[in-house]
């Protein structure tokens, strides 16, 4: 099977890689040349919040294996979060976000529970019962959450450092600062997996029996994994919260759930860190620059999820790895894509 | 209780069909080791084509419909419950002919595969049919209401109910009394042995698929009168269908028959006192279930626990 | 009135004769003078390009002090540049047909003026995103209308959801959005906006007209029928809220949950209450569903129905009898006022093909709405939004002029249009299959006035809407 980038001792040591500064100048710059090519501003915020939410789906999904088609819920729940936190406490940015990241947490916390200690096909389909049973809740819980109509009238509060103040109203502004938020977290993210516990993790998704065997308490690490990528997805949430100033139960449905695993996919996350980053990307550009030829452009991208799942599951990144590394293969597995 | 016994009756209507949904559910998990997560699209396609069989659209066609058009509405409806699993069958096939490939993969990529051939023939369906909400034209005589003892009740449930029942034992029928059926099992049993035996595995495999994929359809065309027919009806299908097979246990017809039973009663039930949270029912029940007792009412270890 | 540069050119207009009445080339709407099209209590108004370049050049000046909008502003100024308008009208889901009836609405009345030659001198054009019936695509479509696509207005909403979602985003960047059809109370009150208006009867407005007359004619014991989601609730809490204000007796609600097929068990529980009327806020396709077999049971008749509001592409081809009970709407295509005759003409060449044979209510929405906005436009001179807010604020529009009993007119202070309601039924015994509706009474805008949206409505200020001239 193919694995995912076993790191060479150098890279792992390095807290901030190349790629990432070739992936940061390019997003920074992206308020510059986003309208040109006739693309604007919130695509560039959704993109970027998205990538957040992939990446640390990706330390579940691709990292320790375990595909969870209900992680929309905790995406929701940090959207959801945000909102009732500002309504109700009063709450502006920073304690805004936390409240979503600590909700989500606890959500996953809870719901890692139930599936920690499955694997498979039991653990896909738990999460997905798990994702519709938050989806029926924040649809008829509508004294708190607005029901389908959602919470709306969340604002954009400004972003107080101490010593100076940055107003987010306006789309632009608000990209760098979640901008700033993703590349620190890919930062963070970079150090987890290629710190022990993500070895583990790694172990984990390739034989869990004998990860056990070895000595380790299989269903701590996938817990955490859940709650980490819960985490993350609770981040992401808040952030989307802001972006749209509303929160809707829509991210919580399978259908919703069912395309951040198909980005990740899509853009190779399971052969490397910056798969889902691609795969969001296709998906996006996809949206609005095929859906506004076509009706039909998510008739094309799920054709050629299912293309790659049977053909090429290591997706963007692995083919583009591939193409780098012209030459006869090693025998093992594919080598893998960029770090 | 004169007012419990129409949720009762909806309960085991709903838990009849949903028998027909898991027992196909279970012969592809069973015989192929594969979960087939479109299996809730085949039943919104089985029921679409039958929509299209009954009041056929044929640009270009117009008097040849039209005449089509005329015929008995029994005789359209009689010809869509036979076309509409057909062609979810057919679907089912060319599925399966896809999946070859993630045979002795993980059993992610399966699931990845059948997940997005869920999302392809969704929107496929979309483009066709629209995603406006349709009505299946049904004779008559199924239409309407009957009153016994006080209770209103729909006519066409209680005849859903019965066409259930009676496609229910067909299969059984067809496993328990035919040879096909004995190979079936057989190969749900040991797949190495059947070939060995001389039987073209992939050509069982192919055909319990689409068997699987038509009584999903044939589900679907006799349940959307009662859901409704939109795009993502079938996203309600899956899980109900794993949840019965994990409580009825991966193999046992029976067992998944009850099951069956006992999930619809569950959600009628519910509907009688929380209606907006019945459907949510099924879920709660799902997680419940696998938390406490993973191999079911009457399972065995099975490829589930991979 | 109008002062300075337009005063000037209306005169001039008013001796040139008839502009693109008849002419070749105009289409199916050469009927309709411009005058006629613009005329508002029999002033008319027009605007030459002498005018528009005369105010160009201060404007080109202005926007180059003016900031982030500058580039576009400047482009807008020329007549060139074609006004776009962004329509965002569900085309996929509970809501598609209606959608679609609201966009064909609208498109006729663009046709109509483009066919004058535009509005300000320019062409119109329509860009128009699907926002699903779901409320976060339409918060995205919203802001890709705004920032990418640079529409100057908001036309369109059938689900209250999404007009909510669209709303908030219109009014962070100061766009006008029209609200043609959704009828939540809550659009007119606590979710009101600036630049957000209101062109359908609410809930609150429907409950008025229907709930006095059914307790004096049928008896006070309710029931209530309530689609389980923001809408019926709404709704229903409007219904009850009258049904005691007039000394009624609310026995029991029923919630259905969306997507219900079955409705036996509720309608067991309706008969087993033994209630006088049922008030249903049952919406979309599960109101189909619902009238089916509440006719199939025969149970059309007693208890006696209310639906609040009927959407004509709701009940368009269904049988007669699946239309119990009584219900309302803003509009009928066979009422007998002066101007109908001639509307359902016009709706009929424009769309020969399409199977409803005549407009309804969300048509009309979408229309009168479309033509009252570009007729601010083209009064005010300007797409400022604030100066065409201000004209439509207190906009009194007249009966004859919108082909209904009452003059109409767009309440300040909830932006919604305040107009006559009228109570149907079904019209048993007619030869036409069209013609479905019997029109049972037609009540004053004031009569059924939502006071309590005026309470929960809170408007922005003009200084806190910003600036938005496309």
């Amino acid at each position: 099977m193919i694995s995912l980038a076993q790191v060479a001792p150098q890279r792992a040591r390095q807290r901030i890689t190349p790629a990432m500064g070739c992936f940061a100048l390019v997003m920074l710059s992206l308020p510059l040349w986003i309208v040109p090519v006739g693309l604007y501003d919130y695509l560039g915020v959704e993109i970027a919040i998205w990538m957040l939410y992939a990446l640390g789906f990706n330390l579940l999904f691709g990292y320790a294996g375990l595909h969870s088609f209900g992680h929309g819920a905790y995406f929701g729940v940090g959207a959801y979060a945000f909102g009732l936190a500002q309504h109700h406490l009063g709450a502006g940015l920073w304690l805004g976000l936390a409240s979503a990241m600590l909700a989500a947490t606890l959500a996953g916390a809870l719901v890692g529970l139930f599936v920690s200690h499955r694997r498979g096909i039991y653990f896909a389909l738990l999460t997905i019962a798990f994702g519709q049973v938050f989806w029926f809740v924040s649809v008829k819980w509508h004294s708190v959450t607005g029901g389908e109509d959602g919470l709306q009238n969340i604002r954009r509060p400004a972003a107080d450092f101490g010593i100076f103040t940055v107003e987010l109203a306006d789309n632009r502004s608000f990209y760098l600062f979640v901008l700033a938020i993703l590349l620190l977290v890919i930062v963070l993210l970079w150090r987890i997996v290629h710190s022990p516990f993500g070895r583990v993790l790694q172990a984990l998704r390739q034989n869990e029996l004998r990860t056990r065997f070895v000595g380790y308490e299989v269903w701590r690490f996938k817990w955490a994994a859940f709650v980490l990528s819960a985490l993350v997805a609770g981040l992401a949430g808040g952030l989307f919260a802001m972006a749209q100033q509303s929160a809707y139960p829509d991210v919580m449905g399978l259908h919703q759930s069912g395309l951040v695993v198909m980005m990740t996919l899509v853009g190779g996350g399971l052969v490397s860190f910056w798969g889902p980053v691609l795969g969001v990307a296709v998906y996006f550009l996809a949206r609005d620059l095929l859906g506004a030829l076509t009706e039909t452009w998510l008739l094309w991208y799920g054709l050629m999820f299912v293309l790659l799942v049977i053909f090429k599951p290591e997706g963007l990144a692995g083919w583009l790895g591939a193409l780098r590394r012209p030459g006869p293969r090693p025998r093992a597995a594919p080598r893998r894509a960029a770090e | 209780m004169a007012s419990l016994l129409p949720h009762l009756l909806n309960g085991l209507t709903l838990g009849l069909l949903f028998a027909l949904i898991a027992l196909g559910f279970m012969l592809v998990v069973g015989v192929m080791e594969v979960i087939n997560l479109a299996h809730g699209s085949l039943f919104a396609l089985g029921a679409y084509f039958a929509l299209w069989v009954i009041a056929p659209s044929l640009p270009g066609l117009q008097g040849l419909a039209q005449s089509y058009a005329g015929l008995s509405i029994w005789l359209r409806y009689l010809l869509a419950l036979l076309l509409g699993p057909l062609f979810a069958g057919c679907v089912g096939v060319l599925l399966e002919r896809l999946l070859r490939r993630t045979y002795g993969k993980a059993p992610l990529y399966g699931l990845l595969l059948t997940f997005g051939a869920a999302l392809v023939i969704e929107e496929m369906i979309r483009i066709l049919w629209g995603s406006a909400e349709q009505h299946l034209p049904l004779p008559t005589e199924l239409t309407g209401a009957v009153l016994f003892s006080g209770v209103i009740y729909s006519k066409y449930k209680l005849f859903a109910a019965g066409f259930a029942m009676l496609a229910i034992a067909g299969l059984w029928f067809l496993l328990e009394r035919t040879p096909y059926g004995a190979i079936i099992k057989a190969g749900a049993h040991d797949s190495e042995m059947v070939r060995a035996l001389g039987i073209d595995l992939s050509r069982l495999r192919a055909l319990v698929f689409g068997l699987g994929a038509a009584l999903s359809g044939l589900a679907g065309v006799v349940m959307v009168p009662i859901w409704g027919l939109r795009p993502h009806v079938g996203i309600d299908v899956v899980i109900p269908a794993f949840l019965i097979i994990v409580l009825g246990g991966v193999g046992s017809f029976w067992g998944a028959v009850i099951a069956s039973i006992l999930v619809g009663l569950a959600i009628g039930l519910t509907g009688a006192y929380a209606s907006e949270w019945s459907l949510m029912s099924m879920y709660l029940l799902l997680i419940a279930v696998v938390s406490l007792r993973a191999r079911g009412l009457f399972g065995r270890k099975s490829v589930l626990e991979n | 009135m109008l002062d300075g540069p337009l005063a000037e050119t209306t005169e001039a207009l008013q001796h040139s004769g008839n502009p693109g009445a008849g002419g070749t080339g105009a289409g199916v709407f050469h009927a309709m003078t411009r005058e006629e099209l613009m005329s508002q209590k029999g002033i008319s108004r027009g605007i030459s390009r002498r005018s528009l370049f005369t105010r160009s050049g201060a404007l080109v000046a202005g926007a180059a002090v003016m900031g982030p909008w500058t580039h576009n502003r400047v482009y807008a100024a020329s007549s060139d540049k074609p006004l776009k308008l962004g329509f965002t009208s569900d085309a996929s889901g509970q809501y598609a047909n209606s959608g679609a009836s609201d966009r064909r609405g609208m498109l006729m009345a663009i046709a109509e003026f483009n066919a004058m030659g535009g509005v300000l001198g320019r062409q119109i054009e329509t860009i128009h995103l699907d926002t699903e019936t779901t409320p976060a695509t339409g918060s995205r479509v919203a802001e890709r209308l705004i920032t990418r696509d640079e529409c100057a207005f908001l036309i369109g909403a059938v689900s209250s959801g999404v007009a909510n979602a669209v709303g908030q985003v219109a009014q962070k960047y100061g766009a006008i959005y029209l609200n043609t059809n959704s009828s939540s109370p809550s659009e007119a009150g606590k979710d009101c906006h600036r630049v957000k208006f209101v062109w359908d009867g609410n809930g609150t407005n429907f409950a008025k007209a229907a709930v006095r007359n059914a307790i004096d004619s049928f008896g006070k014991r309710w029931m209530l029928v309530t689609n389980d989601y923001v809408w019926g609730h709404n709704t229903s809490a409007a219904t009850r809220k009258l049904v005691e204000a007039y000394g009624g007796e609310i026995l029991d609600e029923v919630l259905v949950p969306q997507g219900t097929r079955d409705f036996s068990a509720v309608l067991l529980q309706v008969q087993q209450a033994g209630a006088d009327v049922v008030a249903a806020a049952v919406g979309g396709d599960d109101q189909k569903a619902m009238r089916q077999q509440v006719a199939e049971l025969g149970m059309g008749e007693k208890p006696a129905w209310i639906n609040n509001q009927q959407d004509w592409p709701d009940v368009y081809g269904l049988p007669l009898d699946n239309l119990f009970g009584v219900f309302g709407t803003t509009w009928y295509w066979k009422l007998d006022l002066p101007g109908v005759t001639d509307f359902v003409r016009r709706y009929q060449e424009a769309y020969p093909e399409t199977a409803m044979r005549v407009p309804g209510n969300v048509l009309y929405n979408g229309y009168m709405a479309t033509r009252e906005l570009l007729r601010c436009v083209e009064e005010a001179g300007t797409t400022n939004n604030i100066a065409v807010i201000k004209l439509l604020e207190g906009r009194k529009m007249s009966a004859a002029d919108r082909m209904q009993h009452d003059d109409a007119v767009i309440d300040p202070v909830t932006h919604q249009v305040q107009q006559t309601i009228y109570l149907a039924t079904a019209n048993v015994g007619t030869q036409d299959p069209d013609d479905m509706f019997k029109i049972l009474s037609h009540s004053s805008p004031d009569s059924v006035v939502d006071a309590e949206a005026a309470e929960t409505c809170k408007l922005e200020s003009y200084a806190d809407t910003p600036t938005y001239e496309m």
